[in-house]
């Protein structure tokens, strides 16, 4: 039975209501290793259904992953009785209408058949390649996203993702390097363990760094997670709305360096495909930042009915559970810039410090883009355009708009940095993401020296 | 679902598996929340499945099925096994003893949750929305959430457990913003409110309607507050907020298997070694840190881990000096110490971690006003806001939602947007104080995140208001 299939039976469990049917599926597998030896395998088989009944503009949500008729039955009785529990909204959207999405990438016939046995084997491929321990993961899925509505949606599509993630670590020691596609011929674990391994042994001797504002080269996984906690706040029409995001008040001002260009492109076939939204809308490209200049934010039906205007939804509804964070920007992608590498743009700056990845990030002030949090995996100070030495791991602070107002160079090539911590569903997101040299980078305090 | 459990198990044996286990867990989850006088979420979800977890050669082997019948036991026993046999590496893995039991366990509920009308939910979260609307508030929100957890547990060993987990709570939020400035207070705790393994006497016990026009009037009041200094000083530190430090600069590091390594690629791993047990310093004598999976209404609450250990209250460190890590079957033999007991699986999908129970900080004596008459010049900081602590879990930064000048052992102005870091040992050597069991308070969070793939814990912790000298505060950052 197809995803959509199964959605059209919920759609039909629902007995003549105004109702749409969402349905998950997964089959995934992820080899979690530590210490070179695979400790957490995971291989996951579900089915999930979503039923959206709407009564007279009161809209209930009911999910359960027990798909035969009594279940469907009995997961249509639990929608509506949430229905009838809630007053009417006189900005309730409707459902969406019925749609053509876009053809886009994103199935790999080859990733969606990959069998545990596979998973363990490319899992192992990572782990042989290391001559340090490594930890991190190789992990594939199939996943598909359906729904059908009795405004005549009825659309689906199958997704594959792929990843490697690897950490080669000792004591005093550890580098960092991730692959990630809904292709598996494009991952390599191997080459990702043997790059992890040779950031490493670089990040032996680490030195303490007087705290203060240095520039700074952000390899593409430090930029991508440092942007992504700004802009999935700063860039979804929510806080826009509610005048307590960093867009408020700043739509069509030129706020970043003109060298920063921003969008949100789910169809991006480099990044992970995605033809429609969880309302089931179109996906659609939309520039978020345009040479510095602050253009737009995502929208979907829900805060596209509240801003009036004519206001359409851009394809941004998140699952209904993250509802309340509003549309979000999901498949960021930063325009890349001439520098060919991000040791080319070290010897830009010439002096400062070199970033591969971020930990534990946290927003301080939404309102001014605050964001904290530590290096990791590969810090080191910058000295004649060189890489020089190691540094112990840093406690940033920085306001992000502060960071992007002046870039003195990008790298040409973004490269897709995994999104997903593969909670919940699996469903898988990205960034598309150069490096950047960023003029100002406030160190706040010291953390460890690298390595385990 | 025994049958079926126990059917899984020995269509594991039979694949090979010296060890086997099987879950099987079905969920329901109901969340309604309201923003600015509109239905946000109505949700009631449900989910079940079963998972088997083997060891074959030594190697771990965990998959799962949501159906619960016959052919999703067996697939997922099967494919456990399979990629066991297929895992690389060395495989020395031993299971620290446990007693085979047959046990049940329930949660004493007054009133279930499920019981309780949605409508009458909805209503009561647009009542205390509606009592935290003030000037300049923008966005007003209110949640209450309840969760049934059924679970059966078999083992190869004979253990055959089955629990009912209820759980209930809620909380509300006013943000305010006026000239460039956004600020928030929340009630009982930011990120959501607070749960209780309780009925839904727990979330009308916490006055919801009843604090909102205080948590309004604060949220437009912080709009005029001054930006809290920067500099060294004395902290005071409200409960909820030693509640957070607590789960992030204790609870996480003794995780023993952080400590081995084993979230080193995402979660990070712990500045303990093995052989600190019983002998490093973690702060002042003034620091009782206890893990207690027996404490009433913890969301960390059982009769038996995820692997049928028993429930235990156990010491993590005895006036400042470390004495306990939270373990596993696993790790717990690695060790040569303890039996586990800390094993908790988010769902039917996910195989057992090392996760916290209810980690609480013992009471000392005396009260808030105490602890903040002997101060001359400090801060009280109250209601997380941010929250981040490095790898090793040494260097943290918290931010909370308001602060309060302390002047000559008097509150004072009131101040926004502090922030204060530190070095975990350093910090709570710095303890000097901590509030008596009149001020002790046990809140439970839902959104711990660890593993890969992700897993959500439900913790409680315990703490009173604690003192903390010569901290660096600042100003965001």
């Amino acid at each position: 039975v197809s995803a959509l299939e199964l959605a059209e039976r919920a759609l039909r469990a629902a007995e003549g209501d105004e109702a749409l049917a969402l349905v998950r599926t997964e089959r995934s597998g992820m080899a979690r290793f530590a210490g070179s030896e695979v400790h957490q395998p995971t291989l996951i088989e579900n089915d999930a259904v979503e039923l959206q009944i709407v009564r007279d503009g009161r809209l209930g949500i009911a999910s359960a992953n027990r798909t035969d008729d009594e279940g469907l039955r009995a997961l249509a009785a639990r929608a509506v009785e949430a229905a009838d529990s809630a007053p009417a909204d006189p900005d309730f959207p409707g459902l969406a209408p019925e749609a053509g999405p876009p053809a886009v990438d994103g199935y790999d016939e080859e990733t969606a058949a990959l069998s545990p046995e596979e998973q363990a084997r490319l899992a192992a491929a990572a782990i042989e390649a290391s001559e340090l321990d490594l930890y991190g993961f190789f992990t594939s899925g199939l996943a598909e996203l359906a729904l059908a509505s009795s405004t005549g949606l009825a659309v689906s599509q199958p997704m594959t993702d792929a990843a490697v993630l690897a950490l080669a670590a000792v004591d005093g020691a550890s580098g960092y390097a991730e692959q990630t596609s809904w292709r598996l011929a494009d991952v390599d674990p191997a080459a990702a363990s043997q790059q992890a391994v040779e950031k490493a042994k670089l990040t032996r001797g680490a030195v303490e760094l007087e705290p203060g504002s240095y520039p700074a080269v952000l390899e593409p996984p430090a930029f991508a997670e440092l942007l992504a906690y700004f802009a999935y706040d700063a860039f979804g029409a929510l806080g826009l709305l509610e005048e307590r995001s960093y867009a408020f008040d700043k739509l069509g001002s030129k706020v970043f360096d003109e060298r920063f260009s921003l969008a949100d492109d789910a169809l991006d076939p480099r990044g992970l495909p995605k033809a429609f939204d969880f309302e089931g809308t179109p996906k659609q490209r939309v520039e978020l930042v345009e040479n510095g200049v602050l253009t737009g934010v995502v929208w979907d039906r829900v805060t596209a009915k509240r801003a009036g205007g004519g206001r359409e939804s851009t394809g941004h509804a998140p699952p209904s559970s993250l509802r309340h964070w509003g549309p979000m920007p999901f498949a960021l992608a930063v325009g890349g810039g001439e520098a060919d590498s991000a040791e080319q743009l070290a010897e830009t700056l010439g002096d400062g410090i070199y970033v591969t990845r971020l930990h534990y990030l946290s927003v301080v002030d939404p309102r001014e883009g605050v964001v904290t949090g530590m290096t990791r995996d590969g810090t080191f100070r910058i000295r004649g355009g060189k890489i020089a030495e190691p540094l112990v791991n840093l406690r940033f602070t920085v306001s992000v708009p502060e960071l992007l107002a002046e870039l003195p160079g990008l790298s040409r090539e973004p490269v897709l940095l995994n999104h997903n911590a593969y909670y919940d569903d699996r469903y898988a997101t990205g960034m598309l993401s150069p490096a950047v040299a960023t003029s100002r980078f406030d160190v706040t305090g010291l953390g460890s020296a690298p390595g385990i | 679902v025994r049958e079926l459990c126990e059917h899984a198990v020995a269509a594991a044996l039979g694949a090979g598996a010296s060890y086997a286990d099987a879950r099987a867990v079905v969920r329901r989850s109901q969340v309604v929340g309201t923003r600015n006088q509109r239905v946000e979420r109505l949700d009631d979800s449900e989910t079940e499945g079963i998972g088997v977890r083997v060891l074959v050669g030594g190697a771990w082997g965990f998959a799962c099925d949501r159906r619960l019948d016959t052919q999703g036991a067996e697939a997922a026993a099967a494919k456990a096994c399979a990629f066991a046999k297929a895992a690389p590496g060395g495989h020395r893995r031993e299971l620290a003893p446990v007693e085979a039991v047959q046990g049940k366990f329930r949660t004493r509920v007054e009133r279930d949750p499920f019981a309780i009308p949605l409508a009458d939910k909805v209503e009561l979260c647009l009542r205390a929305e509606r009592a935290l609307e003030h000037e300049d508030v923008k966005v007003t929100s209110a949640s209450v959430r309840a969760q049934r957890e059924h679970k059966v547990f078999t083992s190869s060993e004979g253990a055959s457990i089955e629990q009912e987990l209820v759980e209930c709570g809620g909380g509300i939020d006013a943000m305010a913003a006026r000239d460039g400035i956004a600020q928030i207070r929340s009630y009982p705790s930011a990120h959501g409110g607070v749960s209780s393994q309780a009925g839904w006497e727990f979330v009308e016990s916490l006055g919801l309607e009843r604090e909102a026009p205080r948590v309004g009037e604060q949220a437009s009041a912080l709009l005029s507050a001054d930006q809290c200094p920067s500099g060294i000083t004395t902290v005071v530190i409200d409960a909820e907020q030693v509640q957070l430090q607590v789960h992030e600069s204790v609870g996480h590091p003794t995780e023993l298997d952080r400590v081995y390594g084993t979230e080193a690629a995402y979660a990070g791993t712990s500045f303990l070694k093995p052989g600190d047990l019983g002998s490093l310093r973690y702060g002042s004598e003034h620091m009782n840190i206890t893990a207690d999976s027996t404490t009433p209404g913890g969301l960390g609450t059982f009769a038996f881990d995820d692997e049928g250990v028993p429930a235990a209250r156990e010491p993590i460190v005895k006036e400042g000096v470390l004495s306990g890590f939270l373990t596993s079957r696993e790790t717990a033999a690695r060790i040569g110490s303890g039996s586990g007991g800390s094993m908790r699986a988010d769902g039917w999908s996910r195989m057992p971690l090392v996760r916290m129970t209810n980690l609480h900080l013992e009471p000392g004596e005396g009260s808030l006003e105490e602890l903040i008459d002997d101060v001359e010049d400090g801060v009280f900081l109250q209601t997380n806001k941010s929250w981040s602590i490095d790898d090793k879990r040494l260097n943290f930064q918290f931010g909370t939602q308001i602060a309060w000048e302390i002047k000559g052992g008097k509150l004072g102005r009131m101040l926004r947007d502090a922030t204060y870091t530190g070095q975990t040992p350093v910090f709570w050597g710095s303890l000097d104080g901590v509030a008596g069991a009149d001020e002790w308070q046990l809140h439970g969070l839902t959104n711990c995140g660890k593993g890969q793939p992700g897993q959500h814990a439900h913790v409680s912790h315990g703490a009173s208001p604690s003192r903390f000298r010569n901290v660096q505060v600042g100003f965001k950052q």
